[in-house]
């Protein structure tokens, strides 16, 4: 096993960071010399970034004396994109977008000081389940109609979208809750607190999070149990109740009518889509350039559309290489769960992998018509405050379990067996993570 | 615990089927790529539905039919060639959908797989389109049909190579009639009538009558008989255009003799006339290249012995389409492969370094062509006079398909015999009368210009 660890290629973060500084720097100034006026504001705004992400790194080395932040560094990448293509929107959105990171990054820090503790964890269940379901049924209350779907609250000065926080909170809920679960009463509780989750954003209309809950609950449920039949069972009566819905409520289905026919729907409900295939094409490899393309023009061009846009304009190789980022951060997230000393961390690293993996689906093969459209964002990348303070408050807990190491388990070959990590389980000092 | 690891495998199986989504999504891409980046609402190239930016259509001669200049589409400078060229080039819009223009979108793009449209948004231009067409031929042709609507085509037999495409009614693109859509006149302007319309084809189709005479029966060239200016079936007749008294196989070719066809129309009986044409192509959707063709009928009644006698001189239910006509032409001229005629010379690096390798649509057995061949030149040098043709070596037949409550439509089809000259022709003028007259006329006025300008 040592010998194996060894002959890993072993990248030193430094060489990554001045890879993704090169790259940042190069979309930048894509962006701030497309003007005539060079905008002092935007170079302060990615400069900004670019030291955020220096420092973090230079802290957390010393700190921890670690040297693997692959999955800050992922997260940095995506982030950086997501930033790069609000500044080439406008100065405000570059502003609010850097504001949402940094807000991130904070809630990402506090949720790993709390994650630490595993009791400090488990007490804050009840609190997170009830703040979410209350967060919920004020939404239904207060909610004013946006976008066809009630899922915001304007709070004046900052519109959230209640929703995207209460993901962090229901994998909390969900992980804490199993790992306790011995009785079938904590697990009845969390089924019913899934419900009333998915119910209320029924409610709201918000198909596509009920969607993400309805997945994350079934993928929890999974790992706790194991049991293939159960999973089975819950999927059937979920497509029974959909079918229910179906019927007695046709709009439902007349939302999705387009799906697989977007071509035939061009100027009304495939509007988005066609556009988005369209201009995906137009990119190549290589995009058309920053700023240039068109789709920016058509409607949550830089939330929900964002991955037709940089096709467009960035190209597919780094659409792509987006999406690779995200089957980077789950395999990251196997890793850690393996890794790490408990259920509760490796039910949360693996549903909040899940739920990332999962949303990023809904999203980008929404928009490209190989799934029905609901309207989720891209995350990270997406433009928009709650989304990016959810997709970093979920990429704690995959850092949790690669982090939270404490105490080593005896070193047992059925383990290494089983974890196939080749030197966590060897090598418990590496707080860092797998590396 | 353990065993929770292990379950930790099913992130494993959601990121296959992620990674598999991403790739449909890329072969989706590299499949469909060019019809999604051509479509109309991609305002790279369109602008209201209008083409603004894509490659240049250039003729034969490489002189420019249409082109992008500052995100503008400018056509040829001379109105009378933007009107004969109109099909053929097609609109802005996509009204006229086997343009050039729509038709062929995804090459004019300049998109491809890799880049994308990148050469296009950062030139103005994509890939360009250089055409077979003369568009100095088109214009005599056009000017040629006078008042007639109607088709004219001529191609180069051995080649495929399409030198003129005319359909009319048309219009200047540069200065649209404000009642295109509501005038009369321009009826079925957005058609191609070269491609898209069908006819009847009146005497025409006595050259598919007789390539299926010259197949079945075996004494058909030393038989005689006998034309009274009408020849009666049990069930009605078939009125002739003469007294032509007796004649033999070619004889009645010559002079296009009704009673005769018909005659020989019932000894065939309806298999065999059908078998021979759906060998030729009728009742069948054929291409020539890139474009779909109009669909050429022949239902030959069963029933009714006139109204067979009628199919077999081209009256009653039988529609042909121009250039499939134009390609059994080419079959007979070319020794038994008809080629289809091809309007693009070169379309981007691969077919400008290796060409565009020509395409049998029609196939005919040699020896049938070769005696349609001789009767053809036969037509004319022995009835209608080498004079209307000087210096062209043509064969062809002159057609003139009768219209209810109209005049008859005036047809020509035809091919030179010079091995300089190897192009064959087809003209219909609609409602123009005699084949003789217009159709003809029209034909050779093309042809002498290829004579002096190939």
């Amino acid at each position: 096993m040592k010998t194996k660890a060894k002959s890993q290629p072993k990248f030193k973060q430094i060489t990554v960071m001045f890879l993704m500084t090169l790259f940042q720097m190069l979309s930048a100034s894509c962006v701030i010399f497309r003007e005539k006026e060079i905008s002092l504001n935007l170079i302060y705004i990615f400069l900004g970034y670019i030291a955020v992400e220096w420092v973090y790194m230079t802290i957390g080395t010393t700190v921890t004396g670690s040297d693997y932040f692959e999955l800050e560094a992922i997260a940095f990448f995506l982030s950086g994109i997501g930033l790069t293509v609000c500044a080439s929107f406008s100065e405000s959105y570059a502003i609010k977008q850097l504001a949402a990171i940094g807000i991130g990054l904070v809630i990402y820090l506090i949720m790993l000081a709390l994650l630490e503790n595993y009791n400090i964890a488990c007490a804050l269940r009840y609190p997170a389940a009830i703040c979410s379901l209350g967060v919920l049924a004020l939404n239904l209350v207060l909610a004013k109609a946006v976008n066809g779907t009630f899922n915001w609250i304007d709070l004046g000065f900052f519109s959230i979208q209640p929703s995207e926080l209460v993901k962090i909170a229901f994998i909390l809920v969900g992980s804490v809750s199993l790992e306790k679960l011995i009785s079938s009463v904590s697990l009845t509780k969390y089924i019913v607190f899934s419900m009333a989750c998915v119910g209320f954003l029924f409610l709201i209309k918000d198909f596509g999070t009920a969607l993400i809950f309805f997945f994350t609950f079934v993928l929890i449920a999974f790992m706790r149990s194991g049991d293939i039949r159960t999973i089975i069972i819950i999927c059937a009566a979920a497509l029974m109740g959909a079918v229910l819905i179906i019927y007695f409520k046709p709009y439902v289905a007349n939302r999705f009518a387009a799906y697989r026919h977007v071509w035939d729907f061009m100027d009304t409900t495939g509007y988005q889509q066609t556009r988005v295939l369209i201009y995906s094409a137009c990119g190549g490899f290589f995009g058309l350039g920053i700023g240039e393309g068109f789709l920016r023009n058509v409607y949550a061009a830089s939330t929900d559309l964002v991955f037709g846009l940089i096709c467009e304009e960035w190209g597919l190789i780094i659409g792509i290489a987006v999406l690779l980022s995200f089957a980077g951060i789950a395999f990251f997230a196997i890793r850690a769960a393996r890794a790490s000393g408990s259920t509760f961390y490796m039910i949360a690293a693996v549903a909040a992998a899940g739920m990332l993996l999962f949303q990023l689906s809904l999203n980008v093969f929404g928009i490209t018509d190989l799934l029905p459209l609901t309207g989720v964002t891209l995350p990270f990348v997406s433009r928009g405050g709650s989304s990016m303070l959810c997709s970093w408050g979920l990429l704690a807990y995959i850092r949790a379990a690669g982090a939270h190491f404490t105490p080593p388990p005896a070193v047992d070959p059925k383990s290494i067996k089983v974890g196939k990590s080749k030197k966590n389980t060897a090598a418990p000092k590496k707080r860092g993570g797998a590396a | 615990m353990k065993i929770t690891a292990k379950r930790a495998a099913v992130i494993y199986a959601i990121i296959g089927a992620f990674l598999a989504g991403v790739i449909i999504f890329v072969v989706q891409l590299a499949m469909h790529g060019s019809v999604w980046a051509s479509n109309k609402a991609n305002r790279h190239i369109y602008s209201n539905g209008t083409v603004i930016n894509t490659g240049a259509i250039y003729n034969r001669n490489g002189e420019t039919l249409a082109e992008s200049v500052d995100n503008e589409r400018v056509f040829s400078k001379s109105a009378s060639v933007r009107k004969a060229v109109l099909h053929i080039v097609g609109d802005t819009s996509g009204y006229i959908s086997t343009g050039t223009h729509y038709l062929y979108r995804d090459v004019l793009s300049g998109y491809n797989f890799v880049n994308g449209i990148y050469k296009l948004k950062s030139s103005g231009t994509g890939t360009d389109i250089t055409l077979n067409i003369d568009s100095e031929a088109n214009r005599i042709a056009y000017e040629a049909l006078g008042d007639f609507n109607g088709a004219v085509e001529v191609y180069n037999y051995k080649t495929g190579e399409l030198l003129c495409s005319v359909s009319k009614p048309a219009y200047d693109v540069d200065n649209v009639p404000k009642d295109l859509l509501t005038n009369p006149e321009f009826e079925g302007v957005f058609l191609d009538k070269v491609v898209s319309g069908i006819y009847t084809p009146g005497s025409i189709m006595k050259i598919v009558t007789a390539a299926c005479a010259i197949e079945n029966i075996p004494d058909i060239d030393s038989r005689t008989f006998e034309c009274t200016g009408e020849h009666k079936f049990k069930d009605g007749s078939v009125i002739c255009n003469g007294e032509h008294g007796k004649i033999t196989f070619l004889e009645a070719m010559n002079e296009s003799c009704n009673s005769v066809f018909a005659e020989i129309a019932v000894e065939l009986g309806p298999e065999k006339l059908l078998a021979t044409a759906e060998s030729l192509g009728f009742n069948k959707q054929l291409a020539a290249k890139e474009i779909r063709l109009g669909k050429s009928r022949f239902d030959p009644p069963e029933t009714s012995a006139s109204e067979l006698g009628w199919a077999g001189i081209g009256q009653s239910t039988t529609y042909v389409n121009p250039t499939h006509f134009l390609m059994i032409a080419g079959a007979i001229a070319n020794g038994g492969n008809g080629y289809a005629p091809d309007r693009i010379r070169s379309a981007g690096v691969i077919s400008s370094v290796v060409g565009r390798p020509p395409e049998t649509v029609i196939k005919m057995n040699p020896a049938t062509a070769q005696k349609l061949n001789d009767m053809l030149r036969s037509n004319i040098r022995d009835c209608y006079g080498d004079y209307r043709f000087p210096d062209l070596e043509m064969c062809g037949k002159t057609g003139t398909a009768q219209q209810d409550n109209a005049a008859s439509h005036s047809w020509f089809v035809g091919y030179s015999q010079r091995s300089d000259l190897p192009l064959a022709v087809v003209c219909i003028a609609e409602n123009a009368g005699s084949g003789m007259r217009t159709a003809v006329t029209v034909s050779n006025k093309v042809m002498q210009y290829f004579l002096n300008n190939l």
